[in-house]
């Protein structure tokens, strides 16, 4: 220490004979800027008709050690209630079906297109990754996630390592993520193209829970084009295989020239149509190419992003999204655009045709069919005195999807097929800095 | 499934001439920063994950969920 | 050859930057919030004065003091006063580093290349510039200084962050009390903080990822002086030899950090114990820890 202090007053005083006393020597006031960073956020999601709404929440950390190492994690949690489309098609007749409990039995009016029973489901979820260097161009990340809701457990791991280039203007980088998945459906796993029964007759029915993997593989490319553009390039594979069934999802069966849904009689309580469970593949492999672009026009920075998606059960998806972020005041204003285009799966079928032969896979699910979607959206941003930022965004979505021509049959072609989905999305967040 | 055809850039970076460490003062801004906003990714992402058939592509994803 | 004279001066949101070349680095100068003119006016001040200490101590321009000094190695030179503070500083630091940093060892450039290569002089080349290495062998009774014949000095070491205290005094003096950020080549100083008591935000460079914000340094007040040896160095039997050389062997530091920044009341004290913690190779974060200032390594 006494070293030290000889040391430090030489310096000082050498200092101060080079300088002159004209130097106040004003006590240095410096500090890394945020050791520990927090971006956190409300969000509310609402879908028109009384369909699905959903509040989330979540926290992210991020703590910066020295040299380039960081751990980050975030937490979420959200309320989903509401109903989606169940498959079935709207009919000019009210409709009955088996909850998915198999305990009790909903009704859709004449004309409505039939929704999932309502419900509630509260998820959360937490996923951490931790980056270091490896050596002088190596970086290195690590990461899980974990989430968990009354019918659905997820728990995954990735790694990943990435190499610079080029005075770093290029970096290479590939990853592998591999998860595992754990669905138990309520009331139990429904066997795929089964009848819907009556309330409380079970026979269809497995207990247990399935399971589903995935591993997925990224190959990323990074560029700096200029001085203010920078491109990045992502190639990546995914590999689904087990339970990849909507337990809850329908298809009706319908009369060859109406196209109504054929009639039951139930036992007791229980549905009046003819309905059977969805059946997809247990195996789906994806691949998509995706790239995006970042231009800086002085103080105001465009963003804009394609990818490009395929799979082997006949999708095919093209998205584009462009944001423009322009400075203002003391923040910042961003208005993004968002389009969608996808193709249906092989499998989806708007209803099964009586008398045909059954398909080994079919699924109404409207997620799986032909559709368009757009979003629209406005961010705000303002950055405090404190150096801490709060924003708003709001957004609007809608989905436009339509059913192949062959496969409207009879009375259908008069109802709406393919209900459109619109949906508000409203966003409160924080980041701030300890 | 169609096969998906491969067209890497490298072959363009032939033009591109390096930025030096000190002409990056554009692109060291945290809002040229290419995962300058990684919660509000990760919360469209899930959003689209849950109502489209098409997932992720940026980077590995939060996970999956009983949305799909 | 000849720096561009040509200082510019654009408006950011709620700053002016000025904007100039010299002693071969960018540099730049933050002017919180003031009228046209001032801003010119300071600009004007801080270009001339970095462009005449460049003129004035650079080892190449023949019009210099420093090119005067080593063409008359082997006669006694008599120099001026910043001169010799600048000489008497220098021999502080040779003695503080216990003879690793000394101004004489410029020659030893001539026997190493850092261009990331393998290339290594051989012993007997060291030794050879060596003979015309080391403070103790010049004459120095101020303000007469004497080099032996083929002896060299170079005040590369410490020109730019004093450049920048002089800057910032020269501030001082046209404008007290404003808030300016001098910027040359990544050694800052900061003499008043700003009127809306938002700290500067300094970006510490070199290690920076494509497409990611690098770490930042929120500085109110004081100096900033980074060390660093990103580009330049060789590679050898496994280790990594800097581009600084130890004066007293002819060899480079070995094992140093990639860069070190230092933050400190003045940018001379700052760039100074970068030198020196750089000097000090593996031992450098030892030193640094123990002398109580702030730092950031790479």
């Amino acid at each position: 220490m006494k070293d030290t202090d000889s040391f430090n007053a030489t310096l000082a005083a050498a200092t101060c004979a080079l300088l002159g006393s004209s130097v106040a020597t004003p006590v240095v006031a410096a500090e890394e800027a945020g050791r520990w960073s927090f971006d956190s956020t409300l969000l509310y999601y609402g879908e028109s008709d009384d369909r699905v709404s959903d509040v989330s929440a979540a926290v992210s950390a991020l703590r910066n050690f020295g040299d380039d190492r960081k751990l980050s994690a975030t937490l979420t949690a959200d309320t989903l209630t509401g109903a989606s489309p169940s498959g079935a098609i709207a009919l000019d007749r009210p409709q009955t079906f088996t909850s998915p409990s198999g305990r009790a039995a909903y009704t859709t009016s004449a004309g409505d297109v039939p929704l999932d029973d309502t419900f509630l489901d509260t998820r959360f979820a937490l996923n951490a990754s931790w980056t270091q260097p490896l050596a002088r161009l190596y970086m290195f990340s690590a990461g899980f996630g974990f989430s968990t809701e009354y019918d659905y457990t997820h728990l995954g791991a990735n790694l990943s390592l990435a190499r610079d280039f080029n005075k770093r203007n290029t970096t290479v980088s590939a990853g592998v993520a591999y998860s595992q998945d754990d669905i138990d459906p309520v009331g139990g796993r429904p066997l795929p193209l089964s009848q819907m029964l009556d309330v409380g007759d079970n026979s269809n029915k497995r207990d247990g829970s399935e399971s589903k993997d995935v591993l997925d593989l990224l190959l990323g490319f990074t560029q700096v084009l200029n001085r203010t553009t920078v491109l990045r390039v992502n190639y990546s594979y995914s590999d689904s295989s087990g339970y990849l069934n909507d337990p809850y999802k329908l298809l009706s069966v319908v009369d060859p020239v109406t196209g109504d849904t054929l009639t039951r009689t139930p036992g007791g309580l229980g549905p009046d149509g003819v309905y059977l469970f969805e059946s997809r593949p247990d195996t789906r492999t994806k691949q998509s190419l995706y790239t995006e672009v970042k231009h800086s026009f002085g103080a105001p920075v465009m963003h804009f992003a394609y990818r490009y998606m395929t799979d082997d059960w006949g999708i095919d998806s093209h998205t584009g999204e462009v944001r423009l972020r322009w400075p203002l005041g003391d923040g910042y204003i961003e208005p993004q655009l968002r389009y969608y285009t996808q193709s249906a799966a092989d499998f989806y079928h708007a209803s099964l045709v009586a008398g045909t032969a059954v398909p080994r896979y079919a699924s109404a699910d409207f997620r799986l069919g032909d559709f368009d979607a757009t979003t629209v959206g406005i961010k705000y941003g303002h950055d405090t005195s404190s150096g801490n930022e709060w924003s708003i965004r709001a957004e609007y979505y809608q989905q436009n999807g339509s059913v192949p021509r062959e496969q409207i049959v009879g009375n259908q072609a008069n109802r709406e097929q393919y209900p459109d989905l619109s949906a508000v999305i409203v966003q409160f967040g924080y980041r701030f800095k300890l | 499934m169609k096969k998906l055809v491969l067209c890497l850039p490298l072959l363009a970076l032939a033009g591109c001439a390096a930025v030096q460490p000190w002409e990056r003062d554009v692109l060291a801004r945290p809002d040229m920063s290419l995962d300058n906003a990684p919660l509000d990714a990760a919360i469209d992402d899930h959003i689209y994950f849950s109502k489209e058939a098409s997932s992720g592509g940026r980077g590995f994803g939060g996970g999956g969920c009983g949305c799909n | 050859m000849k720096a561009s004279c040509a200082a510019t001066l654009t408006r950011d949101a709620d700053h002016w930057t000025g904007r100039f070349v010299a002693m071969a680095s960018p540099c730049e100068i933050l002017i919180e919030e003031a009228p046209a003119s001032l801003a010119q006016e300071i600009l004007d001040a801080v270009s001339s004065e970095a462009w005449r200490i460049e003129r004035k101590y650079s080892r190449y321009r023949g019009d210099s003091m420093v090119h005067r000094i080593n063409e008359r190695a082997g006669q006694e030179t008599v120099v001026d006063d910043e001169c010799a503070n600048l000489l008497d500083f220098a021999a502080t630091l040779t003695r503080l580093s216990e003879g690793a940093f000394d101004i004489t060892s410029g020659v030893l450039r001539k026997a190493w290349t850092f261009d990331g290569g393998e290339q290594v002089p051989s012993q007997a080349q060291i030794d050879a510039l060596l003979e015309q290495v080391g403070w103790h062998k010049v004459a120095w009774r101020r303000p007469a200084l004497a080099l032996r014949a083929g002896m060299q000095i170079d005040l590369g070491g410490i020109g730019k962050e004093y450049a920048v205290d002089c800057a910032a005094d020269l501030v001082q003096s046209i404008a007290p009390g404003l808030s300016c950020l001098i910027n040359f080549g990544g050694d800052v100083a900061v003499r008043n903080p700003r009127g809306d008591r938002k700290p500067w935000r300094v970006g510490i460079e070199s290690c920076a990822r494509s497409g990611t914000a690098q770490r930042v340094v929120q500085l109110s007040r004081g100096a900033l002086a980074t060390s660093g040896d990103s580009r330049r160095f060789v590679f050898r039997g496994g280790h990594r030899y800097s581009h600084i050389l130890d004066a007293r062997t002819g060899w480079p530091v070995r094992n140093a950090p990639h860069s070190i920044t230092v933050a400190a009341d003045t940018c001379t004290q700052a760039g100074t114990i970068t030198t020196l913690a750089m000097l000090r190779g593996e031992d450098a974060e030892r030193m640094l820890r123990s002398s109580g200032m702030q730092y950031w390594l790479q």
